[in-house]
């Protein structure tokens, strides 16, 4: 029964016996007269990759979750203590069904942030869906996962708003045209690619070229050359930020001169670090953004910066707001899967770092967008 | 018509860069394929080690390029002597299966540590020297494209001659002819096998260096589909032929460019295996590999 | 009756260990399976994970556009797995060993990058809302089919010709064994089960993505194997069990190893092969330097000793390997 979290009690004697009977006892009189002298334990969840090739999202996540909780217990205002049980999945299917198995089955926990990837969360999420544990995903952006049932919440905002927003910004406001996209093939980049050519169909511009490359690619110099030679002004790539890296140095190189556009798998501060004067300029949506003036996320920026060495991303942020929201959900209603589940149902206008959070009636957040852009190494907000 | 012709024009050259990477990598397997009828999967994690190396070299070091890439060959070099003392020499008298289980074993060990050494995310790996692009007629290229394609076509020759011309490469054919009888006439196998592994990896390290490069990115990773791929450009040379891998190479890079140009690029890595099974089927001798019976 | 069974079996075990069951159950036709075609044939075979995925996505298809019945898809699944092994196996079975493992590799990743780019198994999002049907009474009964099936198979004529294969191929040619058919048998019925093992991983996990069906599936598939012991049975289901449950068990003690298990994974291929080619409980009549090494500590008298020291692999000398060079 190891690592299950129980004390183990060890009756040695009839002496030691009589004495933890006692104070049980006495425990149990204490708590009676309402002094409650320890706080009632509850446990929160986290799922999502720690580990392999998408460990940077899982461990930001696992931050935010982590320094939300912290807080909490930290500040004594809550009746309950909250104690973190984090769950590999290294993005892996079998691994998130075993892993969201092990957080309902042994640990007990009254409510989930996870999991972190569309593909793990459509796995799992079915599975606390049917065991009425309510979860909050801070990033799987997948349009499928809101169909998963009333105890799946996203706190984050989906591919397809994302794409749609960015493709109004760019033809309504900055007057561009000709728009080519390059994706990853999978779920997230064939979801923003479609979402993006219907919106620049939409507000009456044209996608002039489509290509598609695999994840840890390195080579894109055929989908490049096939791009340059259709003109475009702006390059929408669905993607992550290491291969967008790449795709801007090498689009320089083969001398094309475009707008360079994406979603939130560019936000990180890789983006810079690896694609250096290439990704200047380049225009991305994002959930949040940490040189926000904003005093709250502020805040959580200098909190995060403090604890882990490094500025959050919008996974933790987003991680950061889906624990607090939970941790107060527990506190108003008691550490109830099912009463917790309806007041993250009804949260309205939740002040998060993340900007003003209320639950859709699919589950999915609704809340604000940036668009931000690289200026001089930095992340800057364009609007 | 005329901007078809150029678009054409531009993706040879794509495919022509392309091409070099995959044969600088096929160049080191099929030399030790040659010598030892032996796939080496651990190939592209010496690749990828070697990269490692010659970024660290560079940037950390602060090494003159030349003496960095050479330095980065040597100590690859090692670690590939190291992998066959390891994982291979024992197994001199296994079953072909056993070998082959013991070199995935290998591939996925080193690329493992790598993975917990360096951790998983992308380097990036600037030329330490400034890279010119320039238009001829009408198309692009650039310095570190034709570097590229200059290097492998000098290991190519380089290789070629060290086999034809040296003593070394002629107990290396002797060792690959018939182990037993070669050793029978005074050759050391085990120490030219150890070398063939040697040169085999410092090829490699080469052809990560300069990759590396090219794409500005190293990452414990990046030795899997190159590796693959090298090895299918091996087989459609016909492996054990040095001339081979270079043709191999090439035409694999052309496909798969042609492949993207012309159909899709969702299809790009289906159409490399696709390759490799047509070839092994109709040809499996490759294009310039000469029809050898299996000896009994 | 199996929901009798099942009901019985829930109501005494976790839930979350009764998953994990269900996973090494399914790990274990895939691993019995495989060792058919390396451990008995001796046929080096890289792409097993994407004869699941056939298996998988067939009855996944079958299950949530056509309404076809459980036991319906999963015969199916095997089924289409067996064509699709036929399939592959004709041509590439003729090829020899080496060229067989990268020719099921390549296999492996067609099937893998088909599965995302086709519009029906829903491309990259995957396939979703299969019913669960899977159960653990329903893959026992399916480990213990394959394993009776698989035992029987081995034991036979056609058994014994493939342990001849896997000896030495020239050899069984010779002595008029018609090594490409039998090859071919075996990759096929190898190929039935792990459809079928696919299909009640279809019917548990409820939602299919192309990357649960990668490279290194296969390569996890072969660790299994080789650890347990290339051709024995037995071995197959302790190797599955162990390698299944042991990252488990690693989550609550040990999660920093569980994050590197790849790292042990492959420097256990290579120390098993060196050592004890035949893993825990292998067959073949191939010898590591641990055998010889407790050989030659049992035989006390030089003059066996001197004998035995022709039998070790030699560090110095060098020679041909007993198969084909």
């Amino acid at each position: 029964m190891k690592g299950l979290g129980y004390p183990r009690v060890r009756f040695g004697s009839r002496l030691a016996f009589g004495v933890g009977l006692a104070a049980v006892l006495a425990a149990l009189l204490i708590m009676g007269s309402g002094l409650a002298l320890a706080q009632q334990t509850v446990v929160i969840g986290m799922l999502g990759p720690l580990s392999g090739d998408y460990a940077t999202y899982g461990v930001s996540v696992a931050n935010g979750v982590e320094l939300a909780i912290n807080e909490a217990n930290a500040s004594g205002k809550y009746s309950y203590r909250f104690v973190l049980r984090k769950e590999d999945t290294r993005g892996d299917q079998v691994q998130a069904l075993n892993a969201i198995n092990k957080l309902i089955e042994l640990d007990r926990v009254t409510a989930i942030v996870g999991a972190v990837l569309s593909g793990e969360t459509l796995t799992a999420g079915p599975i606390a869906q049917d065991a009425g544990v309510p979860f909050i995903t801070p990033s799987a952006t997948a349009p499928a996962v809101s169909e998963i049932g009333d105890y799946e919440f996203r706190n984050v905002i989906t591919d397809d708003m994302q794409a749609a927003q960015m493709a109004e910004y760019a033809v309504k406001n900055l007057g561009l045209r000709r728009f080519a996209i390059l994706y990853a093939n999978n779920d997230y980049g064939l979801a923003l690619r479609r979402a993006f050519e219907a919106g620049v169909r939409a507000h009456g511009g044209q996608v002039v070229a489509v290509e598609s490359y695999l994840d840890g690619d390195s080579n894109f110099s055929a989908q490049l050359t096939n791009i340059a030679a259709q003109n475009p002004e702006a390059l929408y790539i669905g993607g992550y930020y290491t291969e967008a890296a790449k795709i801007a140095q090498q689009a320089a190189l083969q001398g094309l001169k475009v707008r360079l556009m994406g979603a939130d798998g560019f936000d990180s501060p890789e983006l810079i670090n690896l694609g250096g004067a290439a990704v200047e300029g380049a225009l991305f949506t994002s959930g949040f953004y940490n040189g926000t003036q904003d005093p709250l996320a502020a805040e959580f920026v200098r909190k995060y910066e403090a604890a882990y060495g490094s500025k959050p991303d919008m996974f933790a942020a987003n991680a950061y707001d889906s624990a607090r929201i939970i941790i107060e959900a527990i506190q108003a209603v008691g550490p109830n899967r099912a009463a917790v589940r309806d007041w993250i149902a009804n949260v309205k206008d939740f002040p998060g770092v993340t900007g003003l959070t209320t639950f859709a009636e699919n589950g999915d957040a609704v809340k604000p967008l940036y668009i931000l852009r690289v200026e001089n190494g930095q992340f800057v907000q364009e609007r | 018509m005329e901007r078809g012709a150029h678009l054409f024009g531009q993706q040879l050259i794509n495919g022509l860069v392309t091409g070099s990477t995959y044969a600088l990598i096929a160049l080191g397997y099929t030399m030790v394929y040659g010598v030892l009828q032996l796939i080496n999967f651990a190939h592209g994690e010496i690749y990828m080690v070697g990269a490692f190396t010659g970024l660290l070299l560079v940037t950390q070091a602060n090494l003159p390029f030349p003496l960095a890439l050479l330095l980065a060959m040597a100590i690859t070099a090692l670690l590939g002597v190291t992998i066959e003392f390891i994982a291979y020499r024992p197994l001199r008298r296994s079953s072909r299966l056993s070998v082959l289980i013991s070199a995935i074993g290998m591939s996925i060990f080193v690329q493992n540590v790598a993975l917990w050494v360096w951790g998983p995310q992308t380097r990036r790996f600037l030329p330490p020297f400034p890279v010119h692009t320039f238009t001829v007629a009408g198309l692009r290229t650039n310095t570190l494209e034709l570097l590229t394609l200059f290097v492998a076509l000098v290991m190519m020759l380089g290789l070629h001659l060290l086999v034809t011309r040296t003593k070394l490469g002629k107990a290396m054919r002797a060792v690959a002819q018939d182990r037993e009888t070669a050793a029978l006439m005074g050759i050391n196998v085990n120490r030219t096998i150890a070398f063939t592994f040697a040169i085999g990896s410092s090829l490699a390290a080469a052809a990560g260096v300069m990759v590396g490069m090219l794409f500005n990115a190293v990452v414990p990773n990046m030795g899997v589909m190159p590796g693959l791929k090298g090895f299918v450009a091996a087989v459609l040379g016909g492996i054990g032929s040095i001339p081979g891998a270079m043709v191999g190479g090439l035409v694999l890079g052309m496909a798969e460019v042609l492949g993207v140009a012309l159909l899709s690029s969702q299809w790009r890595d289906a159409i490399a295996f696709a390759i490799l099974i047509l070839v092994l089927l109709y040809r499996p001798s490759g294009l310039l590999g000469r029809r050898t019976q299996e000896k009994v | 009756m199996l929901d009798w069974a099942d009901g019985l079996l829930r109501s005494f075990i976790n839930p979350y260990y009764y998953g994990v069951l269900v996973t090494i159950g399914i790990n274990i036709i895939l691993a019995l399976s495989l060792n058919l075609v390396t451990g008995f044939t001796g046929q080096l075979h890289l792409g097993h994970a994407a004869f699941m995925a056939i298996g998988a996505y067939t009855a996944g298809l079958l299950a949530t556009k056509a309404g076809t019945g459980f036991w319906a898809a999963v015969l199916a699944a095997g089924l289409m797995a067996a064509v699709a092994g036929v399939i592959v196996g004709l041509p590439t079975l003729r090829l020899r060993g080496d060229y067989l493992a990268i020719a099921t590799l390549g296999f492996g990743e067609i099937v893998r990058i088909t599965l995302l780019n086709l519009d029906i198994t829903g491309g990259p999002f995957g396939l979703r809302g299969i019913p669960r049907q899977t159960n653990l009474p329903i893959v026992i009964l399916a480990v213990i089919f394959t394993f009776l099936v698989l035992r029987s198979l081995v034991n036979s004529r056609m058994g014994r010709a493939l342990i001849a294969i896997r000896e030495d191929e020239v050899a069984a040619q010779t002595m008029g064994i018609d090594t490409t058919r039998l090859k071919v048998t075996s990759f096929t019925v190898a190929a039935f089960f792990a459809g079928i093992a696919g299909a009640l991983f279809a019917y548990w996990f409820r939602y299919l993505n192309p990357s649960s069906f990668g490279f290194m599936v296969s390569i996890e598939l072969l660790a299994m194997v080789v650890f347990g012991g290339l051709g024995n049975l037995l071995g197959s289901v302790v190797g599955a069990s162990v390698m299944t449950y042991l990252p488990e068990l690693l989550r609550t003690v040990a999660p920093a190893i569980a994050e590197r298990r790849l790292v042990f994974y492959g420097a256990l291929l290579v120390i098993i092969m060196i050592l004890r080619p035949n893993g825990l409980l292998g067959t073949s009549s191939e010898q590591g330097w641990l055998e010889i090494w407790l050989a030659r500590r049992r035989s006390r008298s030089p003059a066996t000793t001197s004998a035995a020291s022709g039998q070790v692999p030699p560090a110095s000398t060098g020679g041909a390997g007993h198969g084909p060079a």
